[in-house]
């Protein structure tokens, strides 16, 4: 709670509810008596109230349940993709081919994460006719792919340009050219054991460089995929069992159903295993074997280069290929795309929010909030006037309540509706929790006025009920402290509880939890008022419903007001 | 021009407030300043040992250079930003007065032996910063708001990135990036290719010349 006192967090009972209804359903038998379920009071303190309690602006509202709707639920939903460095949108079809990367020249940096940039190596003195040769350079640390050796011939289409080309500056093959290479090379290899057999010795130097070199990522990934699809293909067709063979009218299947009903032959010829696939034995096939002098040759590497050389772990998994070590073998990061999400109840399925689909607007077209739904409630502490004169007291100091000491608060509800309400407060006569403090709220039942318009109040000048200034008003029970256009206040009391006896109690196992101390009141609202009968519902019940109609309409919830931070004595 | 007592313009020539609030510091004993240099009105430069300013520098308005405790030298093509503070002791006094945070530097009477503050062929202080450093090298980067402490002596085509903070006595090899918490690299692309040095001093240049279009000059109130 790392919020500054007072705080205000409403409760979204969805978890509950529905853990509720699945145990109504589940047991028909009364497992829980219905009072219990409603006597209960809300508790701040609970493990799960944890994940249940929200401050107001992270809430939405489902006007068709009529009720809060938290980020638990409500179902996201992908409206669009986009690459947050250059804005343009991606179709879902590339990102399901692609990949989650933007695919135009937007890279991030490797070493320190920014943003880079395109730049020109152009001699100043000797100027090239395309701009020279161009690098990706980061502004803020200065990386560049010159550091690995990768030059562009061209400003535009990065991307393509650096999946040719290698660090170092040899050029990658593409998938068609490596699976030509692989089989030019398998062939190559048959005939060299047939001459070893033969008995020609062949110079095999040129053959024995090639594979000396350690294939690429990329490349093991590529001879690997090959060599189990040309397994997979050679197996299939052999083995009649093979469980990829579904096709019920092939005679192999058939007559493997027939098995499985006569008796006596099933035993006899039961499960002729397939026959284990083939391990991968050539480089060519994508076996790589470890060699150790790799390793002393990265040893070698750190004592001549440096610590310097080698990679933070969140640089490395920041990469493609997260297993490499030094930073000769970094790649620019293609930038991350991002979404733009829409918001829907989880019962209804209606739309609770949705922002507009271009990348670059930040409105929303549909945006039901909380904030226009649900009085907000704000307290803050009532300090006794200063007499004229007098220097001001010190501001409350939420994180120092005293104990024992009786304070009043004023909690104040502001009503964003159009309709007046009908309020009633509820709270527990203690908190909840080792450290319990009392609590009294002066006036539970109170009105709040409609959300006019501002200056309806201003110009109506007949006598209105809303009192100037709250100084005049006393602290009585049953009576409001204060009221405004669309607002009411009412003074709570609370005489906060004491640490020290718990302290004494420690002895005897009972030690103050983190936060026992924060003063936190768990309030319950029920809102009532009469509303217009909804466009919708209208429109569907337009026989029976005139227009005009208001219907008496409902809300409960559980809040909790953080109040302050009890000060031990 | 070298030993001039006090040059200040006369006072039926000042017009401004600003200008007259200045010229009651205390005046450099002795300024060389080239005749080429650009110096912006409100720019400030005080203290009483020498300052020399090379040929085609720029300092703009409401930087301050402050030859308090030692003298300091701007090279040729010097630039140096708005509120920028540069010479030895400067940052102290916003040091004791209002960023108590900052890790004090040892003993300001340690400091007195420093030999004053040189900076190189066109490196850049850019806005706010704060600049107490011995030596910096040719084509350094100071960006916004870094501070360098007393004694620190940086190499050629170092970049010190925005708000970072060196200690003092802090030795920076040529191109060398200091950047996020204080983590350094070298520049291997600067430093592998002269000719980006080259057009990145090109660029610097060119930047001058437009400074000399845009900035009103305001030399004379510092040569005569």
């Amino acid at each position: 709670m790392a919020q500054s006192f007072p705080y205000t967090y409403y409760s979204c009972d969805c978890y509950d509810s529905k853990a509720a209804t699945v145990a109504a359903k589940r047991a028909s038998a009364q497992l829980q008596p219905e009072e219990d379920e409603e006597g209960r009071t809300f508790d701040p303190r609970n493990p799960r109230s944890n994940y249940s309690l929200y401050p107001l602006e992270h809430l939405l509202y489902c006007q068709d349940c009529q009720q809060v709707r938290c980020p638990r639920c409500v179902i996201e939903e992908t409206l669009n993709w986009f690459c947050p460095s250059c804005l343009f949108e991606v179709p879902s079809s590339v990102v399901k081919s692609d990949g989650n990367r933007c695919t135009r020249n937007c890279y991030n940096c490797p070493v320190c994460t920014s943003p880079m940039n395109v730049s020109s190596l152009e001699d100043p003195n000797d100027p090239s006719t395309s701009g020279g040769p161009w690098i990706l350079s980061c502004p803020y640390c200065r990386w560049s792919t010159l550091e690995t050796r990768i030059e562009f011939e061209k400003h535009t289409a990065i991307t393509a340009q650096l999946s040719r080309i290698a660090n170092g500056g040899k050029p990658i093959l593409t998938a068609k050219e490596r699976d030509k290479d692989r089989e030019k090379r398998m062939e190559q290899d048959k005939r060299k054991s047939r001459d070893i057999l033969s008995g020609s010795e062949d110079s095999p130097t040129g053959d024995q460089q090639k594979s000396d070199e350690v294939p690429s990522h990329d490349e093991l990934f590529s001879n690997l995929a090959a060599f189990y699809k040309s397994q997979l293909a050679a197996q299939t067709p052999s083995n009649p069992f093979s469980p990829h063979d579904i096709n019920f009218s092939s005679p192999s299947s058939f007559s493997r159903i027939m098995n499985l009903y006569s008796t006596t032959t099933s035993k006899k010829q039961k499960r002729e295993k397939p026959t284990p696939m083939r391990e991968t034995a050539s480089t060519l096939e994508g076996l790589t074997i470890h060699d150790p002098s790799t390793d002393a040759a990265a040893i070698e590497r750190i004592r001549k280069d440096g610590w310097s050389s080698t990679l933070s772990p969140t640089q490395k998994l920041a990469q493609p290929n997260p297993n490499i070590r030094f930073s000769s073998e970094l790649r620019p990061v293609a930038a991350l795309l991002c979404t733009k999400r829409g918001k829907r109840c989880r019962n209804c399925r209606h739309i609770l929010s949705k922002p507009e689909s271009k990348i670059t607007s930040t409105r929303y077209k549909i945006k039901l909030l909380a904030l226009n739904h649900i009085p907000r409630l704000s307290l803050r502490a009532l300090e006794p006037p200063a007499a004229p004169g007098t220097p001001a007291p010190p501001p409350f100091d939420y994180s120092a309540l005293k104990s024992g000491i009786p304070q009043h608060f004023v909690l104040q509800l502001a009503n964003p509706l159009f309709d007046p309400i009908r309020v009633t407060l509820a709270t527990p006569s203690t908190t909840p929790g080792k450290v319990q403090s009392r609590v009294t709220i002066l006036c539970p039942q109170f009105e709040v006025g409609a959300n006019t318009d501002v200056w309806d109040d201003a110009l109506s000048s007949s006598v209105s009920p809303v009192k100037s200034g709250g100084a005049s008003s006393s602290i009585e029970a049953g009576k409001i402290w204060d009221r405004g256009r669309n607002w009411t206040s009412v003074v709570i009391e609370v005489v906060p509880g004491f640490l020290r006896d718990l302290l004494a109690k420690e002895g005897e196992g009972e030690e103050l939890d983190e936060d026992e101390d924060v003063l936190e009141i768990p309030v319950f609202v029920r809102l009532q008022w009469e509303a217009d009968v909804n466009a919708e519902e209208r429109g569907l019940g337009d026989s029976m419903g005139k227009k005009g109609e208001r219907e008496k309409r409902e809300e409960a919830f559980w809040t909790v007001v953080g109040v302050g931070r009890i000060v031990r004595l | 021009m070298s030993s001039q007592p006090a040059a200040r313009p006369s006072a039926d020539r000042r017009t401004s407030a600003i200008q007259k609030r200045v010229s009651i510091l205390p005046k450099p004993s002795s300024m060389v300043i080239d005749p080429s240099v650009l110096i912006a009105q409100h720019a400030q430069l005080t203290g009483t040992h020498p300052i020399t300013i090379g040929p085609n520098a720029v300092l703009h308005p409401h930087c301050k250079i402050s030859s308090v405790q030692a003298p300091v030298v701007l090279g040729e093509g010097v630039v140096i930003y708005e509120k920028a503070k540069v010479g030895v002791g400067i940052g102290n006094a916003d040091t004791e007065s209002r960023r108590s945070s900052v890790v004090p530097s040892p003993g300001s009477r340690d400091s007195l032996r420093v030999d004053g503050t040189v900076l190189g062929r066109n490196v850049v202080i850019e806005t706010s910063t704060v600049v107490e450093a011995a030596e910096i090298g040719e084509g350094s980067v100071v960006e916004v708001n870094a501070v360098i402490g007393q004694g620190c002596v940086i190499g050629r085509f170092c970049t010190i990135s925005a708000s970072s903070v060196l200690p003092p006595n802090t030795h920076l090899p040529d191109f060398t990036v200091v950047y996020g918490a204080s983590e350094r690299r070298i520049d291997y692309t600067t430093q592998a290719r002269p000719e980006l040095q080259e057009a990145k001093m090109m660029m610097h240049t060119k930047q001058i010349e437009i400074f000399k279009k845009l900035v009103p000059n305001n030399v004379t109130k510092w040569t005569s």
